[in-house]
């Protein structure tokens, strides 16, 4: 489905819709809300840059975003993470007079897709109006999509919910409710991220626009005030997650199997490690019949007092806090019980292969010509669109079933290439090659190598390997000597960053 | 790479034999081999397979005997041979075949048929730059073609028709071309090759390959006891040493000597008699140079070619360096390299199982090929199961290949090209033990899916129950098969 729609970017727009300003706007079909003015969002031009993971020491270049802010009150801005995404410097326009202002993240929620900015200066927002977040909005009720024209008017479209449902986010594939708009949006200036209003309040952000259905997807509300609640805090904690997949359990031979009498319930195929419901008990093969006191249908369903059936990860996600513990009822070898599990984010940059690595440069040690990584989804990313065919397979395979390894194993470490020198003479072709241990020492992150390899044995380095050749042997003080060379005719600004 | 290859074997040409004569002797001893073929069908495995055909070269050998390559006669239902200035088609049949090394030899039951032919003789290895005729039967006519090119190469090639082995192969420049395929490459009036391989057209120009004569002799000699017993391998990898750090570490002077072994392979040759770390410095008293080579009286090869040209039975000797000391090993061939299933193969039925309209099947090269499944641990499973040594636990990856949908399997669908793990808590190693678990009386039948973390449950009287209904909608004809 996520790959079906498209973020909002110039080159998705189908070539017969003309740019505004060479024609006059579409007529909107009921007039904006009179509250909504430009005195409520600003311009973002938003400067981003990627790493080379392939050669982590290398930054892209850079590449800008232009898109619409939302002010909230309290003087902060409102956009989705992906507009900032690896963000090297930030700019605020306002609309009308196109006084700029420079500005900074002060909270991204990558799997919430969602970011709040604020201004270096605090007068900038002054005479703004800030926009309250909506709420009980239902399927078929009518909303504006809020576009600048080049000139800097505001241009409005008409809009209506057709869908509220749970689907993957864009960024880090966690599943969040999201509302589907249907709307003849046409492309406009700085069109990276639209809010979207209804009865003069904030619905929610657009992520992604098909031209062809004509269809939008919303951050909706439910996700930005629980980001916005969060973020009052002061430390920022995330959508929780419980850590669970689990199966349909329509098939009435297994529900005859596992000697279940009731209907409904789904059956639980997995638990991450060290999730919450890993630390709360809960295990493959138990049955959920309910969790917050709501009845869960065989196909993970439970009924939402405004949406209709919808999956019960929105109770664990969205409608609970961090720290909360919530309730779920148990069926386990004929035996009903309730486990209380204590809601948790997942930090991406603690998995045993991080999924998204935006906020920083990514590791690495180069040793001798030895360059040595650790494992992250953005690595295998570099071979495109089609990286899990065409990465690696033994490295796709790692971040596929990392649940599965053993739990000691905080990261994949491994050889990501050979930069030809003297003392890697012969191991040239060596590449994506899974460290094992060095120097006899296991090797469960990168500092590990580090450490290791300042203890050569017998006056040498032996780092083991998962795959052939299995042993690299390594004269230490040849790679030492050589470390200079190597960073000057490689132009590697450091041997190593964690 | 294995893609570029097109193996030159000229399918489904519908034309007559044409019966006039060529000039020579040569051309009276090449013959013209017609095949019906028929192909297993692996998503349907009890189908008997899409009959095909076509049309390939073979030349008299010795003995009343034809010479072609494997890939002209796999799976063949019924084969003909014909010759210049002879009309009638005469039925022959397979003697031997080795798919490793892509030859064949057939013979013919009728004498009439070697009445007025001479066998050819086999040649050496011809001198780079020399020129060379191919004799066939290639696309673009019926009567006997000759090409004529240069010897371009001598060298160790894939060789595509098993898709997993590398013999010595000769690249020559003359025209070979579907069809070609089994014909002679003839020098002074002797064979010095076997037609066999290609390139295809957009890949490269020019670029044939014949097997050479160490090849074929190799093979007549196997034969020679009436069966066919394949390559021995070492079963083992290894690793140029060049790196000065690895050599001094492992106790070994700069002389430019020595490959480290980097896995023994399980069920191997050398399994038990050569460990990871080993040096190994010489074979049969060559010394092995740092890149894997050695050195023999006509030249450079790679040490495999010391291996590759012994018999079943036969011994090699190796000295090793291990832990700092030198040791004769000896390595008795016995095996064959163990993973065939990572091999294209021939001349067999699919093995498969069906219950409750579930479809079970071993996952080997001919699976992959037809079915190629995405799902990625039973991709890493197939590609890992040397390197990781995987076969140890599954001597077969067993899958749920296919689903005949019926009310009784509906729920079953999401989990096509799962590994089995498990049945009713046995378990699976091979195909055998599929049959085991379920002849086995049981209320439920619980199928346990490698990281799946919900198992397929069948209930016995369903499955009963079903069983007659899923044959006769689905034209089952035959419930399992369990030959190799």
């Amino acid at each position: 489905m996520s790959s079906f729609f498209r973020l909002i970017l110039l080159s998705v727009w189908s070539a017969p819709l003309l740019l505004a300003g060479t024609t006059p706007p579409a007529k909107p079909i009921s007039p904006p809300t009179p509250q909504v003015t430009d005195q409520s969002f600003v311009r973002i031009i938003a400067t981003n840059q990627n790493y080379e993971f392939l050669r982590p020491w290398v930054k892209r270049p850079p590449y800008s975003r232009r898109g619409l802010g939302t002010v909230l009150a309290g003087g902060k801005i409102l956009v989705t993470a992906e507009l900032v995404l690896r963000n090297t410097y930030l700019e605020l326009e306002q609309i009308g007079t196109g006084e700029k202002c420079p500005a900074e993240i002060e909270v991204i929620d990558y799997q919430a897709n969602l970011a709040l900015l604020k201004p270096a200066r605090e007068d900038f927002l002054k005479t703004h109006v800030p926009l309250e977040v909506d709420h009980g909005a239902r399927v078929g009720d009518r909303a504006e999509i809020v576009q600048l024209e080049a000139n800097g008017s505001i241009a409005m479209t008409a809009a209506t919910l057709s869908t509220i449902t749970v689907s993957p986010y864009p960024i880090d594939e966690m599943s969040l409710l999201i509302f589907r708009l249907s709307s003849p949006l046409q492309q406009r200036d700085g069109s990276f991220v639209l809010p979207a209003v209804r009865n003069g309040r904030l619905l929610g952000l657009l992520m992604r626009y098909d031209a062809r259905s004509q269809t939008a997807e919303l951050i909706p509300p439910e996700i930005i005030s629980h980001f916005l609640k969060d973020a009052a805090t002061g430390h920022y904690s995330g959508f929780p997650r419980v850590g669970i997949s689990f199966a349909s359990l329509r098939d009435p031979q297994l529900r005859r199997y596992l000697g279940l009498k009731d209907p409904g319930g789904v059956f639980v195929d997995g638990v991450a490690p060290d999730s919450p419901a890993a630390k709360a008990g809960i295990q493959s093969g138990d049955v959920v019949l309910s969790a917050k006191g709501q009845a869960i249908d065989s196909d993970g369903n439970y009924d939402h007092p405004l949406y209709g059936r919808l999956p019960f990860s929105h109770l664990m996600t969205t409608e609970s806090a961090s720290g909360e513990a919530i309730p779920l009822q148990i069926w386990r070898k004929g035996q009903l019980q309730t486990l209380k599990v204590t809601a948790e984010p997942r930090d991406p940059a603690q998995m045993k292969v991080p999924s998204i690595l935006f906020n920083k440069p990514p590791k690495y040690l180069v040793s001798g010509g030895l360059v040595f990584q650790e494992l992250s989804r953005p690595y295998l990313m570099e071979w495109g669109a089609d990286w899990r065919n065409t990465a690696p397979q033994r490295l796709v395979y790692y971040d596929a079933f990392q649940d599965e390894l053993p739990t000691d194993r905080a990261k994949i470490v491994f050889l990501s290439r050979v930069l030809p020198s003297p003392s890697v003479l012969g191991y040239e072709p060596l590449e994506h090659l899974v460290i094992r241990s060095v120097n006899g020492k296991p090797i469960n992150r990168l500092e590990d190598v580090a450490e290791a390899l300042k203890q050569p044995v017998g006056g040498f380095h032996k780092i083991e390997t998962e795959e052939d050749p299995g042993v690299i042997y390594l004269d230490p003080k040849a790679a030492e000597s050589e470390a200079e060379s190597v960073k000057t005719q490689y132009g590697i600004p450091a041997l190593q960053n964690f | 790479m294995q893609r570029l290859w097109i193996v030159i074997w000229l399918a489904c040409l519908a034309a007559p034999v044409s019966a006039i004569a060529a000039p020579g002797k040569i051309a009276a001893s090449v013959v013209r081999i017609e095949a019906a073929t028929q192909d297993p069908n692996y998503r349907v495995p009890w189908s008997p397979g899409r009959m095909s055909g076509g049309v390939g070269a073979g030349f008299i050998i010795e003995g009343k005997r034809i010479m072609t390559n494997a890939h002209v006669v796999s799976n063949a239902r019924f084969l003909t041979v014909s010759k210049q200035g002879d009309p009638k088609p005469y039925p022959a049949r397979v003697l031997h075949v080795a798919h490793d090394s892509d030859l064949a030899i057939l013979e013919i039951e009728d004498p009439q048929f070697f009445h007025n032919t001479q066998p050819l003789s086999f040649g050496g290895i011809p001198e780079i730059e020399s020129t060379v005729s191919v004799f066939g039967f290639p696309i673009g006519g019926d009567r006997l073609s000759v090409t004529r090119g240069i010897v371009s190469r001598v060298d160790f090639q894939p060789y595509s028709h098993s898709g997993m082995d590398s013999h010595l192969a000769i690249q020559i420049d003359a025209a070979i071309n579907p069809g070609n395929s089994g014909g002679p490459v003839m020098q002074d009036g002797k064979v010095v090759g076997v037609a066999f391989q290609g390139y295809s057209g957009d890949v490269a120009q020019n670029v044939g390959y014949m097997i050479p004569t160490p090849v074929v002799n190799r093979f007549l000699a196997d034969v020679k006891d009436g069966t066919y017993d394949h390559y021995m391998d070492l079963a083992l990898s290894y690793f140029p040493l060049f790196n000065p750090a690895a050599r001094r570490a492992l106790g070994l002077p700069d002389d430019n000597n020595g490959v480290w072994v980097g896995d023994v392979y399980g069920g191997g040759s050398s399994s038990g008699r050569v460990q990871r770390g080993d040096v190994l410095l010489a074979i049969d008293g060559n010394a092995i140079a740092s890149d894997g080579s050695v050195e023999l009286p006509e030249g450079t090869v790679e040490m495999a070619e010391i291996v590759e040209r012994k018999l079943k039975g036969d011994k090699v000797e190796l000295q090793i360096l291990r832990d700092g000391k030198k040791l004769a090993v000896t390595v008795p061939l016995n095996e064959r390299w163990p993973f065939e299933l990572q091999a294209n193969a021939y001349d067999v039925a699919p093995r498969f199982l069906t219950f409750g309209g579930l479809i079970f099947q071993p996952v080997d090269k001919n699976f992959m090929t037809e079915h190629n499944p995405s799902d990625l641990r039973l991709r890493y499973i197939f590609d890992h199961l040397i390197t990781d040594h995987l076969y140890s636990e599954r001597p077969e990856i067993i899958t749920l290949s296919g689903i005949l949908p019926d009310p009784i399997n509906s729920y079953a669908s999401d989990f096509i090209y799962s590994v089995v793990d498990k049945i009713n808590d046995q378990k699976i190693r091979r195909l055998e033990d599929v049959e085991k678990a379920l002849a086995e009386p049981a209320e439920f039948y619980v199928i346990h899916l490698l990281g799946e973390g919900r198992p397929i449950v069948l209930e016995r009287k369903e499955v009963e129950k079903a069983r007659e209904r899923i044959r006769q909608r689905y034209g089952v004809t035959r419930e399992s098969n369990l030959n190799s």
